[in-house]
Formats: C-alpha cells, sequence, structure tokens
C-alpha cells in the first residue's frame, strides 16, 4: 500500500521525504493537515490543494484515530491491518477489500474488540457513512474471473452435449475445493495437472463410447451350467439331491432369483438356449412358470429382477424334468436369471403378511412355534427378528414345532403376540428376515421348482448389443446427415461449424474450425479412416479451454456468457438451443426475456439439479453421509434420506408456490412423511395425514403436510438435515450451530479465528453442560470477540439432539436445558420460537443472506459492496411486493450484478 | 465350455485355484524383464529401506475377534482357529490386537483402516505410493474380490479421491501382461493423442490472445496442466518398446465376479499379485474383500446365513462358526499368497516375502455391532522379526494407536515420516 502513497504525493519531493511525512503523518494529522502541508512547502501546498484530498475525512478520522489504530496503525499492524494512510487508492481492489473488511466488522460490531473501549453510535456512524459513500462510489460491479466448469458441470455438460443422461464421471474424477461455501465459485477452480489428465481420459472414454475400438470375432461356444454353478443368495436357492430349488418371489434378485455364475456371454450375439426344469412336491395341479431373463452379470445383486430384459416364460408342467430350446439375443457381459413367477411365497411387505396370517389360521401348530422363535421370552419383553436369520431361523423354529411340549395357549389369531408378529411381518424390520427363514421351509416340504440345468450355445450370429446400437445412435447425433455425395472433408467442415458451437457455447471462427479440421486431415493423411477422424476430433474438442472454461470473452459479458451463466444457475447444464438462439440475436440481455428465460428454466422439481445442489452446499446438508449418528438416537439411515430430501422439498415448494420467504423460517407446513413427522417433528397430526393422503402414493413419499405456525418445529431451523448436519452424530456443539445460524441464516459469519490461536485449555473442572465448559470462550480475551456471538445463538438451539429431536434435558446428566440466549444486536432470546418470531420480523437479513449465497453460487463470485447494495435494495423491494421467493430469484437474475462478468 | 464342477470343500479354491496356486508358484514363467531388473532391486535393498512392497488387504465385514486373537500373549502362541490355515507360515507373520485408529464407526467409516481417524482421507497406501511408487510401472495398483459395493473405495489420494478398484482379474492380467493387440491400441492413442495436441494447443493460444491479460493469465494453469499431459504422453511413448514382462500364467476364462465365487476371484487376485511384484510392475498394491448377502457352501452344505447375515451373528455361536469358516477360508487364499512369495526368489536369494510388508485388516472392528475399535490386525513378511502376538493394552496411558503401526511399516518402506493421522510415534520398540 505504501507505493500509492507516491502516486498521491505527486509534489516532487523524492522517495525519502515521503518517508518521513509518513512517519510524522499520524502525530501530524491529529492537530492540523494544513500544517503538515506546509512544512512540505508552498508549491507543494498549492498542488495538494488543488488536486489531492487527504483520503479520510476529518471526522472519521477521529473515530479511527480513538478506537483503531492503537492496533491497526503502521507499527502494530495487527492482523496485517494497517489504517493509518496517507492516501488510498480506491482503485485498487485490494484496497477496497481492506475497507470493505473494516466495514463489515465496524457496522457488524466485531471490532473493537469486546474489552476494548466502544465508540458510541454517532461516531461508529460517522465513520460507516463515510466508507458507505467511499466504497460505493468506487466499487465497480462484476469481476468473476475465468472459470473451468465446475464437476458436477461437466458432467452435465456431457451429458448433454452427447445425449448421455446417465453418464457418471469415472470413479476417481478429481473433487472440486469448496469456496465460500461452494464448489462452482471462480477462485476455487483451478485447473491443475490430474485434473487435465482426468479430463483426457474422459474425452478418450467418451470418444470409445461414440466410436468403439474394433474388436475380434468370437469363437463359438457351448457353455452349460448345472445346479452347483448357479448364485445362491440369502434364502434365494437351496440345492437338494442334485437340483436346485426356488421356492420364492420378490422384486430383489438376491432375495429370489439365481443365475449361473461362470456363463458370461463375452459377445452380442443370438444364442441357442437349452433350460430343463421339473416340478418338486407340487400342491396343486398346474404348470409351474420360469421365468428366463437376460441379466448383466456386474449389475448388482440388488437390482430388482424386472430391470432385466425377459426372454422367456418356460411352462413346467410335471415332476418329470422339462426340456425346452429357444434361441434370443444375449448382449455382452449378459447371463441368463431365473425366477419362478408363480411361487406360492412373495418377499414383499402386504402379500406377506397375508399370506402368514392365512397359514396361521390353517394351522396353529406353526403359529406357536413362530411365536416362540420370535417372542422366546413368551412376551414382547424380548423380540427376536435380525438375529435369527435364514438356516440358523428355521433350524429354531421346525425344532419348536416338532417339540412336543410347545406351547400351544396363545396360539389364536387375536393375541397380542400374533398381532405384533403379523405387524413385524408388514415391515421391512422382520420380513426379509421371516421370509428367509419361511424360504427353508419351503426347501424341506414344498412346493419348489426344480433346476436341472442350463445351456447356451453361441453366438449363432453377430448382432448390435447395447454398445453398439448406442454408438450408432450417438454417431449418427454427432455427425448429421452426409449430403449424398460429399467428400470427407466437406462432411467433417459441416460436422464441425454445427457441434463446435455447441461445444463451445458461443460461435467460433473460421480458424478455429479449421484448426480441427486439420486435425481430422492429419489422420487421413496417416492412413486413418473417416471413424478414426471423427474419434480424434472427439478426444481434443473435450479438452480444449473453450470447452472446459466459461467466461473466456473478449471484453464484457455478453448474451452467451450470459445464456451460460443464467442456464448452468438454474439447471447445472449448458445452454439450450433457445438460449443460444437468443443470444445470436442479442436479444437475451433484455431484461424482459432475460426474466421470461428465466421463468422457463426455473427448477420445478425437487430433485432438479439446482435445487439439490445448491440447498445441499448452502446448508451444509452435503455433510450428512459423512455424519453417522449413533445407534442410541435410533435415525436410521433411510430416515436420513427423508431428511435429505425434506430440505429439497421444502426449498422447491417455496421457490415454485413464490411462496414468502418467511415460510423458510415460520412455514404453515412440514414437507416429508407422516411417519417421520410424527418420530422427529412431534406431528400430532400425523394418523390423519397419513390417512388423508393414502390415496397421493406410497407411506414413503413426501407430502405437504398443514401445520400451526409459531411452534418449535418447521422451517429450516429445525429440519433434522440440517440440526444433523450441524452436530456430529453423537452429540450436539453450540459453536457449530451458532457459526452455522450466523453465516447461513443471518448472513453475519464471524470473522475467521485469528492464526495461531492456542488450543483451549480451560479449567473445566465443575463444568456440567456445554455452557459451562464454552465459558471459557468468552473468558479468553482472544476468542470472546467473535464468540459471545457465536456461542449465544448456538444455545438456542441445544433443545435439539444430534439428530433434531426435542430434549428438555442434558444427557447423562439430566441437568435442564437453559437454551436462552443473545443475538449479535444483543436482543435476548429465550429459545427457538422466539428466534424464529425475531427472524420473521426482521426477515430481510435471512433474505439478504440467501440472496448473496444464490449470486455467489450464480455468478462464482462472492457479491462486493457494491453489489450487496444492489441485493440489499432488491431484496427491500421484494419485500414490499409480497416478499415471494420465486420474484426475488428473478429480480436477482434480472440485477445489473448478474448481468455482468 | 466350462466343465461342470461339483461344490468343493472350500467355495472358489476349486480345482482351478488349487492348480494355479501351482502353477504360479512354479518355474512357468518366462521373465525376461526379471534379469534387466534385478540390478537396482539390488541397489534398493542396500539402502535404509529394507522392504520395497506394500499390499494391504483389507476385509469389508472384519474378522471376527475371538477367532482371530490368539489368548496368548507372544512368541509360541496357539493360533486361533481364522489363523489356523496360517500354520505354515508361523513365523513369518505377528498378530496385533488393541490397535485401531480411534475413528467413528459404522460401515460408513470404514475406511479408517487405511485412513486412519478420518475416514476417505489420503490412505496409507497412498502416502506410501507417492513416495515409492513411481519406481515401478504402476505406482499404485487397486483391486477388489467381489462387486467392491461394500465400500467404494479403500484408498484414497492426498486430496481425498477415493480410487477405483479393480474387479476382474482379467482387467489386471491385461494390464500386467498386456497382448500385442492391447499395446498397438495404446501406442495409437498416445501417438494420436500427442500429434494432434500441437493443434489444440494452436487454437488455446489464439484464445488467450483475444482475451484481456489478466483472463489470459488464468489460462496459464491450462498451458501448464497440458505440458504436464505432453510430458506424460512423451514419456510413455518413448518407453513403448521396452520389453514387458511375460507369462504363460492362465486365467479361466469366466471372471469370477458373482460373489458366490469370491474366494475364487481372491485366489486369482493373489496371484496376480505376486507376479505384479515378482516383475516389479508395482510396489504397492492394495486388495479389497468385499462381502455381501451370498451363500457360501462348503462341503456341499450351504452355510446358514448370507456373509453379510451371519455377521451380524448377535453371538449365537452356530452363527459365528459359519461366519468364521469363510473367514478362515480367506485365510486360506491368503495363505497361498504367502507360499508363493516365500518360494520366490531374487537372484540376490531374498525371498519376495522378505521385501514385501503384507498387512492384513479391516475397518471394522466388529460387524455385529457396527464398531470400529479394536481392529483385528497381522503383518506379515518384509523383513520383520515375525511369530508373536503383539496385545496392546487400550486401557493404558500412551497405548500405541494402529497408525503407530503404520508409521513403523512406512519407515521399513523407506518413507521418512514420524506421523500418519492421528499417531505420532512409530512401534519400533515392540515390532522391529
Amino acid at each position: 500500500m505504501r507505493s500509492h502513497i507516491t502516486n498521491a504525493l505527486v509534489v516532487g519531493l523524492s522517495l525519502t521525504t515521503c518517508r518521513i511525512v509518513l512517519t510524522t503523518y499520524a502525530a501530524l494529522r491529529k492537530r492540523r493537515p494544513y500544517i503538515l502541508l506546509s512544512c512540505i512547502g508552498a508549491t507543494s501546498t498549492l498542488y495538494l490543494s488543488a488536486k489531492t484530498e487527504l483520503p479520510i475525512p476529518d471526522a472519521a478520522y477521529e473515530v479511527l484515530s480513538n478506537y483503531c489504530l492503537d492496533c491497526h496503525d503502521e507499527a502494530e499492524m495487527k492482523g496485517d491491518v494497517n489504517l493509518d494512510l496517507i492516501s488510498i487508492d480506491w482503485g485498487q481492489k485490494d484496497n477496497r477489500d481492506l475497507w470493505e473488511k473494516a466495514h463489515y466488522v465496524a457496522k457488524e460490531g466485531f471490532m473493537p474488540p469486546a474489552k476494548k473501549r466502544q465508540p458510541n453510535e454517532k461516531e461508529r456512524a460517522t465513520l460507516i457513512r463515510w466508507l458507505d459513500g467511499k466504497l460505493l462510489e468506487n466499487t465497480p460491479i462484476g469481476g468473476t474471473p475465468p472459470r473451468r466448469l465446475s464437476a458436477d458441470e461437466y458432467r452435465s455438460t456431457i451429458r448433454s452435449l452427447f445425449d448421455l443422461p446417465d453418464y457418471e464421471l469415472p470413479l476417481g474424477f478429481p473433487k472440486d475445493s469448496e469456496f465460500h461455501g461452494f464448489n462452482n465459485v471462480g477462485e476455487g477452480l483451478v485447473l491443475s495437472p490430474p485434473l487435465m489428465e482426468a479430463y483426457n481420459k474422459v474425452a478418450e472414454l467418451i470418444a470409445d463410447t461414440i466410436y468403439p475400438p474394433a474388436r475380434k470375432a468370437p469363437p463359438l461356444t457351448t457353455r452349460t451350467a448345472g445346479p452347483n454353478d448357479m448364485v445362491l443368495s440369502f434364502s434365494a436357492g437351496k440345492v437338494v439331491d442334485d437340483s436346485l430349488l426356488l421356492v420364492s418371489r420378490g422384486h430383489e434378485i438376491f432375495r429370489s432369483c439365481s443365475w449361473p455364475s461362470r456363463m458370461e456371454v463375452m459377445s452380442s450375439g443370438t444364442y441357442r438356449i437349452t433350460v430343463s426344469a421339473a416340478k418338486h412336491k407340487p400342491t396343486w395341479g398346474g404348470p409351474m412358470k420360469l421365468e428366463i431373463r437376460a441379466r448383466e452379470l456386474s449389475a448388482s445383486d440388488r437390482s430388482r429382477a424386472d430391470i432385466f430384459r425377459l426372454l422367456k416364460v418356460m411352462d413346467v408342467p410335471s415332476t418329470e424334468p422339462t426340456t425346452i430350446t429357444f434361441e434370443a439375443e444375449l448382449y455382452e457381459g449378459q447371463t441368463l436369471l431365473f425366477r419362478w413367477m408363480n411361487a406360492d411365497m412373495a418377499h414383499d411387505y402386504t402379500k406377506f403378511a397375508k399370506h402368514m396370517e392365512e397359514w396361521f389360521e390353517k394351522d396353529p401348530r406353526w403359529l406357536a412355534a413362530w411365536q416362540h422363535t420370535v417372542f422366546p421370552n413368551g412376551d414382547l419383553s424380548k423380540i427376536r427378528t435380525s438375529v435369527i436369520r435364514g438356516r440358523s431361523g428355521w433350524e429354531f423354529l421346525n425344532k419348536a414345532f416338532n417339540d412336543p411340549n410347545l406351547d400351544m395357549s396363545r396360539a389364536t389369531m387375536d393375541d397380542e403376540l400374533t398381532v405384533k408378529f403379523l405387524e413385524l411381518a408388514d415391515s421391512d424390520t422382520g420380513m426379509f428376515n421371516f421370509a428367509d427363514i419361511l424360504c427353508h421351509y419351503y426347501f424341506t416340504n414344498g412346493p419348489a421348482l426344480e433346476f436341472h440345468q442350463a445351456t447356451i450355445e453361441g453366438p449363432l450370429k453377430t448382432v448390435d448389443g447395447p454398445r453398439e446400437m448406442l454408438a450408432k445412435k450417438l454417431q449418427k447425433r454427432f455427425t448429421g446427415n452426409r449430403i449424398p455425395g460429399q467428400s470427407d472433408e466437406a462432411f467433417t467442415r459441416d460436422i464441425l461449424e454445427r457441434f463446435l458451437p455447441q461445444a463451445f457455447r458461443r460461435p467460433v471462427d473460421q480458424e478455429t474450425i479449421e484448426t480441427y479440421l486439420d486435425i481430422a486431415k492429419r489422420r487421413w493423411a496417416q492412413g486413418g479412416d473417416f471413424d478414426a477422424a471423427m474419434h480424434l476430433l472427439i478426444r481434443n474438442i473435450l479438452i480444449s479451454p473453450r470447452f472446459i472454461y466459461r467466461l473466456l470473452s473478449p471484453g464484457e459479458l455478453d448474451d452467451y456468457d450470459l445464456a451460460s451463466r443464467l442456464s448452468y444457475f438454474l439447471t447445472q447444464a449448458p445452454p439450450d438451443k433457445k438460449l443460444l438462439d437468443l443470444a445470436q440475436k442479442g436479444k437475451l440481455s433484455d431484461p424482459q426475456i432475460l426474466r421470461r428465460e428465466a421463468l422457463r428454466l426455473l427448477p420445478q422439481k425437487p430433485t432438479d439439479a439446482m435445487v439439490q445442489s445448491f440447498t445441499s452446499q448452502w446448508l451444509d446438508t452435503n455433510l450428512l453421509p459423512e455424519i453417522m449418528p449413533d445407534p442410541v438416537f435410533k435415525f436410521s439411515e433411510a430416515e436420513i434420506t427423508i431428511a435429505e430430501e425434506e430440505v429439497e422439498h421444502f426449498f422447491s415448494e417455496i421457490l415454485t408456490q413464490n411462496l414468502p420467504m418467511t415460510d423458510f423460517i415460520d412455514p404453515d407446513f412440514h414437507y416429508t412423511t407422516p411417519a417421520f413427522a410424527k418420530d422427529n417433528y412431534q406431528y400430532s397430526q400425523a394418523e390423519k395425514a397419513a390417512m388423508k393422503s393414502s390415496s397421493m402414493g406410497s407411506e414413503s413419499e413426501l407430502r405437504k403436510l398443514p401445520l400451526d405456525r409459531g411452534g418449535r418445529y418447521g422451517g429450516l431451523l429445525s429440519q433434522s438435515a440440517v440440526m444433523t448436519a450441524t452436530a456430529n452424530g453423537v452429540d450436539t456443539q453450540p459453536v457449530l450451530r451458532g457459526v452455522w445460524v450466523l453465516e447461513n441464516i443471518l448472513g453475519m459469519p464471524p470473522p475467521p479465528p485469528p492464526k495461531n490461536v492456542p488450543a483451549l485449555t480451560p479449567d473445566t473442572r465443575g463444568a456440567n453442560t456445554p455452557r459451562e465448559l464454552l465459558a471459557a470462550h468468552t473468558s479468553e480475551d482472544s476468542c470472546a470477540t467473535c464468540h459471545v456471538r457465536i456461542d449465544p445463538v448456538g444455545f438456542v438451539l441445544e433443545n435439539f439432539d444430534p439428530v433434531g429431536n426435542w430434549r428438555e434435558e442434558w444427557p447423562k446428566t439430566g441437568i435442564p436445558i437453559d437454551p436462552t440466549g443473545t443475538l449479535p444486536d444483543g436482543t435476548p432470546i429465550k429459545d427457538v420460537t422466539e428466534l424464529k418470531s425475531w427472524l420473521v420480523d426482521h426477515i430481510d437479513f435471512f433474505s439478504l443472506c440467501l440472496s448473496e449465497k444464490l449470486v455467489t453460487y450464480a455468478t462464482g463470485r462472492v457479491p462486493n459492496f457494491a453489489e450487496r447494495k444492489e441485493i440489499e435494495t432488491i431484496v427491500h423491494q421484494n419485500r414490499e411486493k409480497g416478499n415471494g421467493f420465486q420474484d426475488l430469484m428473478l429480480a436477482l437474475i434480472t440485477s445489473e450484478t448478474f448481468r455482468t462478468k | 465350455m466350462l466343465p461342470m464342477r461339483t461344490q468343493t470343500n472350500l467355495p472358489g479354491v476349486s480345482t482351478i485355484g488349487r492348480r494355479q496356486f501351482l502353477r504360479a508358484a512354479g518355474a512357468l514363467i518366462a521373465l525376461p524383464a526379471l534379469e534387466s531388473i534385478a540390478a537396482p532391486i539390488a541397489k534398493a535393498a542396500t539402502s535404509t529401506a529394507s522392504a520395497k512392497n506394500l499390499v494391504s488387504i483389507g476385509a469389508y465385514l472384519g474378522w471376527h475377534q475371538k477367532a482371530f486373537f490368539p489368548k496368548e500373549v507372544g512368541k509360541g502362541y496357539h493360533l486361533p482357529t481364522t489363523l489356523a490355515p496360517l500354520a505354515d507360515h508361523q513365523n513369518d507373520f505377528t498378530v496385533f490386537s488393541g490397535l485401531d485408529h480411534r475413528a467413528p464407526n459404522g460401515h460408513g467409516a470404514w475406511s479408517n483402516f487405511l485412513c486412519g481417524n478420518a475416514p476417505n482421507t489420503y490412505s496409507m497406501d497412498q502416502i506410501v505410493a507417492d513416495q515409492i511408487g513411481q519406481k515401478s510401472r504402476f505406482p499404485s495398483v487397486q483391486l477388489t474380490a467381489g462387486t467392491g459395493e461394500g465400500s467404494k473405495a479403500m484408498s484414497f489420494t492426498k486430496r481425498g479421491i477415493g480410487l477405483p478398484m479393480i474387479q476382474r482379474p482379467s482387467v489386471f492380467y491385461k494390464q500386467l501382461f498386456m497382448s500385442e493387440s492391447d499395446k498397438a491400441r495404446m501406442e495409437y492413442m498416445l501417438r494420436s493423442g500427442r500429434s494432434s495436441l500441437d493443434l489444440v494447443l494452436d487454437d488455446a493460444t489464439r484464445l488467450k490472445k483475444s482475451v484481456p491479460q489478466s483472463d489470459g493469465d488464468k489460462l496459464e494453469e491450462y498451458f501448464d496442466s497440458m505440458r504436464s499431459v505432453e510430458k506424460r504422453m512423451e514419456r510413455q511413448i518413448s518407453q513403448i518398446n521396452d520389453p514387458l514382462p511375460t507369462t504363460d500364467y492362465k486365467l479361466p476364462d469366466s471372471d469370477p465376479i458373482t460373489p458366490n465365487l469370491l474366494m475364487e476371484a481372491e485366489v486369482l487376485m493373489y496371484d496376480l499379485m505376486a507376479l505384479a511384484i515378482e516383475t516389479d510392475s508395482s510396489r504397492v498394491l492394495s486388495f479389497f474383500i468385499d462381502g455381501l448377502g451370498q451363500v457360501f457352501s462348503f462341503d456341499g452344505q450351504p452355510l446358514r446365513s448370507g456373509y453379510h447375515g451371519l455377521s451380524h451373528h448377535g453371538n449365537d455361536p452356530e452363527m459365528i462358526r459359519d461366519l468364521v469358516s469363510i473367514e478362515s477360508a480367506h485365510m486360506v487364499c491368503l495363505n497361498g499368497f504367502l507360499g508363493q512369495l516365500k518360494e520366490k526368489k531374487r537372484p540376490n536369494g531374498k525371498s519376495l516375502l522378505d521385501e514385501t510388508i503384507i498387512l492384513v485388516g479391516t475397518g471394522m472392528g466388529d460387524a455385529s455391532r457396527h464398531s470400529n475399535a479394536n481392529l483385528p490386525t497381522l503383518v506379515a513378511g518384509g523383513g520383520f522379526n515375525h511369530g508373536s502376538h503383539i496385545a496392546i493394552d487400550q486401557g493404558k496411558q500412551d497405548a500405541p494407536l494402529l497408525g503407530d503401526l503404520y508409521i513403523s511399516l512406512m519407515q521399513r518402506l523407506g518413507v521418512e515420516t514420524n506421523e500418519f493421522s492421528n499417531a505420532s510415534r512409530n512401534m519400533n520398540q515392540l515390532f522391529s
């Protein structure tokens, strides 16, 4: 900063003189500037009074001098900050950043430190008013650097460019680092050699997908699989007397299907398939039906059977083996999958419980045996579900059944054990385990389907498998149609003229087209065919900076940049044809049209990429997969998933319905499942809601549930996902939650902790609660400045345990929780409901906070002083107009901040 | 055509598996590269590091503690059930109890095995690979038996990126012993990529000139990164005609990738790892043993429940017996690996086992309770004094952590470090 001094005092003085002036400046300044000037000399005085003003007006300087400069002058430079400047070049971003920081800490009261003498309101206002004016006057809107695509954007771009909707980046693809809370901020998006290698690898893989490398013709083979070559998982099958028994039907293949483990087809073709099977201990006369499907051997065993192509349904009419032979197409990587379609028993909630009920009605002895197995104490004090599994459970059950002393006294349908059993059989805790046991009943007693053998001969004829079919489709899309008689070169030029602007998201000049055409021509010159040249072009287009980077254009943000910005913001994907057309016509920068296009692209569903990506990063719910709640909280993995989805549904509902901003804090609805609301939100209307909405879909479907405003639950501040993400799965940390609220709800993030803070080793004897433990923060000088603001906000949320359930006492000690706290401005807060009502009354804090996050996510830069002012104005105006969230989004998109590079 | 086969005593350790043990252990390998690399190896052996390879093996569902930890401490302990198949090599390994990383519990934190206290961060094998891996063709190799569904990754880079694992033995085989057509394809990809790069860079330079200076400066990152890719391609092109190891080792014509063939996959992967070490193709190998619902059969009799189901044994003795029978089957496979490494000798007479540290462990201490404390751990080879059960009393103040053992292992491999994750000492006093 010192170098700027010379610029300001262009008075013909030597640098040495300047230095002398500088060191005495602070002292002199306290008298009158004229004295200083007269020291310098008459000519200089003239010049200065005409051209240069002292950078800090007297009134503001007095405040600085009295409250700041003791630490932040040239001599002390605490935190590397010197505010005692003889000149300020406001044109320099570094300088503006420094004073912006000063403005922020002064305004929010982080400075002066709590223990130091504080300026009165008027003094503080004087300083802030001066900085407001200066910063606003000197901060230009804009300033995002060119940025590469984030990994998420890169993936969606490939999906959209090549029409590969399910494309996933290869495992091991480098992750983006988070910057200011988001993974798509320009400053954080650096390009490194490992990432470039990954881009190169992906480019090769995509090229191979579209133009697969040639392969040798496969030999004709015959492969046979007998009962012992089949996969047995859980209780899906069992080998008895040299045949494989199948006894159940279900959706997931590892519960009820079997498949050969060493019969993977290595190339796509027509195969002759022979299968033999027989009935085993049938109890009815009709044919058993055996489904034969083509399963990808590498697909997960958890897959549903019906995602695999059905080849044949085989009738198995008798206990004598039946053999059928048929021809079918099998593709590379596939094998056969067998399922008994009309088995007695199903691994399916509703059907299974019903099946058991009917069985017990016919045979109470089995009921008694099950009661004995599942309720070993003869009452509900002990329930065994997961421990007894498979054959183990069956042996226990069978022993009980054959025990002459089996207690039959409770084997009635209305007994509480029977009721409980059927309830368990109707839930995932019991059903899968009971069904796995029951399979063994059928292995022993029938009916079962006997599988004897399967043979595959082939390929009789080579056919296009999914890989080849996909490749042909993608080639067509990449090249378009060749005009009859067109040369390779002319055709390629057409392809490049059409494809490059799509890939590079803006018009491409002739020179670039020629450069890429040269790549193809060189390939041909070296003996490559047309396809080889296309393969090579794809590899190279995908590593061009024009593809990898955004915002690489001369001059200001043009319509094409704007199209990309809008599209990546709202859809995480590159601009579609409509946007590019508008950009080409120069119409997109028209605010009316921009607004209309924004409305068209705005997320519509909770599963839209923008909703998931933005909410998980803003609210830190992307931490959830790494947080494993302690089992004592009984917060299952299924519940974690619902909690994550709840946030997305909630956000999406407020956005699409244009609900007021206050609904983020104190809404009149939950968006979750009735069961989740009942278990986690003390939701008393759950049963009614479940009944009422049962027609709407399955139990596990999230829905809008009515809620009275003003309660402890409802809104972001009590949602399970947020409360879990701001704890660590074991205990709560008021500091984490305090910082989280300041950063993500109030928009007053505390400055980062000073460097070299020693770890606290407080005297914690006699401290029983986190509040007492954390008292050390506020007694320690260096910590107090920020922690007097952080901790009291965190305490307010202490009624929520690490998964967001309400509690009144500290675990272990049983000491009642004291949720009182204070807001940064000193407002005392009694508990979470009071915090919520304060936020509703002062909703602009939250709206501004969320707006800044949205703008950061959208533009790839943290809004600067002038941009925040614009956003503030938008927030105020939007509140006047009903404060709808969708309106706010649209206003932000049409702002100057959004429309500037 | 695949022969019809009846269920054998151990799932997967079928006739093919046993034969491959013998073949891989025998002198069937033609290895022109071996002599040419003999010199650098001898040199490495005289430097401070006395071991040069690391093989880390992790079982997703853990090892049942009671059947893994010997009852007695020190030398001459009785082999517990799980370790019984390793009897021939009892003096070539050390068992550790009472070690862990004080990491979070649950399947989700499984990767603490190699990552230490913080799952999904820079793993020990990758630290080693970054130091010594460059000396061989593949700086590190990640393999899995089974689908790898249990844990997506066991090894993590410095930046916390989980590395993908190779599931098919045939894929690993092709990397080790490239066929002529694979080699031709690789050469084509390198040469065509390298020659077209100039044109892409020409275009990029034009782009750079068209934008404001400050934006152009940002593009330097791109040019730097591209130069690094270019260099790598050139290095590979210059090495393309270097002789590659060859072998007459043959894989079965179908990859054992279904979960019930887990043991068969293990046997093949161990064979290939032994070959990789012998040919100095890679010095850092990680091997993940997955576990899902698959039901194994022993002596034609299926076990009581699937592998994962058995791991939730709830202390039922019969469930535990079945679980342990699977775990000892893993050890049968490992035994074959140790045997091969012991038999294969370098020209200087040193066995591959002497120069290779084999770490066997898990990130899950007790799958029945999803607890990640007291991780069963075994270290074989690497020239350590073996034959003991080293029991650590976790209750003692200053009790060493598993990370302290890792520090000792890394030091033995020539990695100069005094810390790993939450550990900052070593176990050289107890184990050297």
